[in-house]
């Protein structure tokens, strides 16, 4: 059982409280959902949990956590490890060995067990988590649901009882979404005690035998109602106009032999559409991106964009304007306001700064440096500082991976309004509620376009 | 150049046997002096490489490789060559022309130099090629356990692991950042636009690092690392390497008392 009561934690060097006066119980077999806007302290809330708080980041705490009757500020890290296991966001950074049954070992060997206990276990994880044909694999060429579940089977093998997961499906498709509720509810089923932090919690509701909201370090009492009124309104648009500004015709592209990752895409997209396309990872959407740019080239088929056929990367710059999924690829400059002129300046156009430092209400830190801001804000420079260059066309790869609802809805908004201006926005996601935003819907799989759906 | 997963004689090989082996090539390589034992060493290893049939690709990296080192070390070589005797072969700058000859005192290409780089990339070539057959027959993390058991800490074992695995990844963001900033119309022309992209692709690469490193330490500790480890796999040195060992040792003495005359 895990009980918290009166728990108050500051980080060194903070004068604000990341929680503040925490009540909560938590019975053995139960799964919590813990919900809340980012820096509202749900990681902060684990940390507490798995000795990482006090341990490793120190700061002051008051007040009082015990897990089965003893305290983690008493116990050291690798102690705690054997009762609660924590799954983090990305999968990438968790996974230290090249071959996945290596790492599956790894905190096994950690805790001194010895070898033919280590390899029951590891066989019994791989097995019970569904990896057992991927054992040999190097890890780094796994999907990025492999590389979750290898994560989680490798926490699975150190044998805990309570298993934390801080934002875990944030990297996963629809599919590795899917396979993830799977493991939680077998993990579930075994009597596990589960504790979830999640931005898009929706179809996790149902396994929840509790749902935890954190509000600026508080846990906030109020249903769950409300949280669903923050949900998007919908917004009026006007209807787009009629030039075609792309033209795909045919489009056929492999990188191996004999592997097609796109086939005959057929695909016309008109001035001031706001086109959402779906789909898993590895069914073609990054890569028709590629395709759009000039990245790649297509082996059949034709790309018209603008008036252009076949346009290469160059004779784009300043006219598409490009988004990757991470935020910190793209910023270089040492201010918000010199990354938002970074682009106009290379071109040697002028820039309105005001009007963009407006636009995603950057006035307060136009001195600042880029790497400071949070991850939203840096998502949301990184948009800023390419409409800077002002594109006709903007396309965004997942631009809504790890934001929380208040970002997001910034984000979107912003991108609804370049659409009502006219300009041309494709966005890849895989959020279903991008579906109430955008005017178009796409569905890719396995290199096809399944669905192409108007929806205003 | 990357681990091969074949099933040949040099990966029956404990890892600790190749970081001996590797460690007697280094010996062998300063001992000899004779073009013609020298020679017998890198065709020995050569033909250890051949035996592995390694990639078309791995083949034309060795090629382009030891090309290089070839051709570098021959004209080095024929032209500071300085022991005597040395008969010039090809006049580049005579004495007697102007200052600059006078200055350098001629400057020739001889023909004892070339004979010399021939026979120093011989050690260099066999260097080489042996690294390489260490890098494709064994396991990133068994080579790391090897050196655990001859006494490397955890610590330092831990980290070679964790370059290892990130580096294809590292590549990867690289790539990206590069292509983000041809999309911000940044165009590098010159020495000094190279420098300039250079500080604007190492910024981001390292702060990416950075917070990742952050993540990866984080979950580390979750997972109770701490630098005491049990390992799954375990280390047995076979008949092979002991056999391995033994001749590797015998041909080491033999070269010293033939070097040095005892």
């Amino acid at each position: 059982m895990i009980k918290i009561e009166n728990f108050t934690y500051s980080y060194p060097n903070s004068k604000i409280p990341a929680l503040k006066d925490i009540n909560l119980k938590i019975q053995d077999g139960e799964f919590i959902l813990i919900i809340g806007s980012t820096g509202s302290g749900k990681s902060t809330l684990l940390y507490c949990l798995n000795g990482l708080i006090p341990h490793t980041f120190g700061g002051e705490l008051s007040g009082e956590v015990l897990i089965n009757g003893f305290s983690p500020k008493d116990k050291p890290i690798r102690e705690i490890s054997k009762i609660i296991g924590t799954v983090f966001q990305n999968p990438d950074s968790q996974i230290f060995m090249l071959k996945a049954e290596d790492d599956v070992a790894f905190g096994c060997e950690n805790l001194l067990l010895p070898k033919e206990e280590i390899i029951e276990r590891r066989d019994s994880a791989l097995r019970e988590i569904g990896l057992s044909h991927l054992r040999d694999n190097e890890t780094f060429k796994l999907s990025g649901g492999q590389k979750q579940r290898l994560a989680i089977s490798s926490i699975y093998a150190m044998g805990p009882s309570i298993f934390l997961f801080d934002e875990p499906t944030t990297d996963l498709d629809q599919k590795g979404r899917q396979d993830f509720l799977k493991i939680l509810r077998k993990l579930k089923t075994k009597g596990n005690t589960i504790i979830l932090v999640e931005h898009q919690y929706e179809e996790f509701l149902s396994l929840a035998d509790k749902v935890v909201i954190l509000e600026e370090g508080k846990v906030n009492d109020a249903s769950l109602n409300k949280l669903n009124q923050m949900a998007i309104e919908k917004v009026q648009r006007v209807l787009p106009c009629l030039d075609n500004i792309i033209d795909l015709q045919g489009i056929y592209f492999e990188y191996e032999k004999e592997k097609p990752v796109l086939r005959d895409v057929n695909l016309k997209i008109k001035k001031g559409e706001l086109v959402a396309v779906l789909g898993d990872n590895g069914s073609g959407k990054t890569t028709l991106f590629k395709i759009l740019l000039g990245l790649l080239r297509q082996k059949q088929g034709k790309v018209t964009v603008f008036n252009l056929i076949n346009p290469s990367l160059e004779d784009l710059i300043g006219k598409v304007g490009f988004l990757f999924q991470n935020p910190d690829e793209q910023l270089f400059a040492n201010s918000v306001k010199e990354e938002i002129a970074f682009g106009p300046k290379q071109l040697r156009r002028k820039v309105d700064l005001d009007k963009y430092l407006n636009l995603a209400k950057f006035h307060f830190f136009k001195a600042r440096h880029p790497q400071t801001l949070s991850r939203g804000q840096r998502q949301l420079l990184a948009l800023v500082s390419i409409l800077a260059m002002e594109p006709e066309i903007i396309i965004l790869d997942e631009p809504t991976t790890g934001l929380d609802y208040k970002n997001w809805y910034n984000l979107l908004e912003i991108l609804n309004k370049l659409a009502t201006q006219g300009k041309t926005v494709i966005f890849s996601t895989h959020n279903m509620k991008a579906k109430e935003f955008a005017t178009r819907l796409l569905w890719l799989d396995q290199g096809r376009i399944i669905t192409d759906e108007i929806l205003r | 150049m990357r681990y091969l997963d074949k099933d040949t004689i040099f990966h029956w090989l404990d890892p600790r046997t190749k970081i001996f082996l590797s460690l007697a090539c280094a010996c062998l390589i300063v001992i000899l002096d004779k073009p013609m034992s020298l020679l017998v060493l890198f065709i020995t290893i050569l033909f250890g490489f051949i035996l592995l049939k390694p990639p078309f690709s791995y083949v034309k990296l060795a090629t382009y490789l030891m090309a290089i080192a070839f051709v570098a070390t021959i004209i080095s070589q024929g032209l500071f060559y300085y022991f005597e005797p040395k008969t010039p072969l090809v006049t580049i700058l005579p004495a007697e022309f102007g200052l600059l000859g006078r200055i350098t005192g001629g400057i020739y290409l001889y023909k004892e130099g070339l004979i010399y780089g021939a026979v120093q990339s011989m050690r260099l070539f066999s260097a080489m090629l042996l690294g390489m057959i260490i890098v494709m027959t064994t396991y990133p993390s068994e080579l790391i356990l090897g050196l655990n058991r001859l006494g490397v800490s955890e610590r330092v074992g831990f980290m070679l692991t964790v370059s290892i695995r990130f580096l294809p990844a590292l590549v990867e963001e690289a790539k990206r950042i590069l292509i983000a900033q041809r999309l911000r119309g940044l165009r590098l022309k010159g020495i000094s636009g190279a420098f300039k992209g250079f500080c604007f692709l190492l910024l981001p690469l390292i702060i990416d690092s950075l917070r990742s490193a952050r993540r990866i330490a984080l979950a580390a500790e979750v997972r109770a690392f701490s630098g005491k480890r049990t390992s799954v796999k375990s280390l047995k040195f076979s008949l092979l390497d002991w056999v391995t060992f033994v001749i590797t040792s015998l041909i080491i003495i033999l070269a010293i008392k033939y070097r040095f005359n005892l």
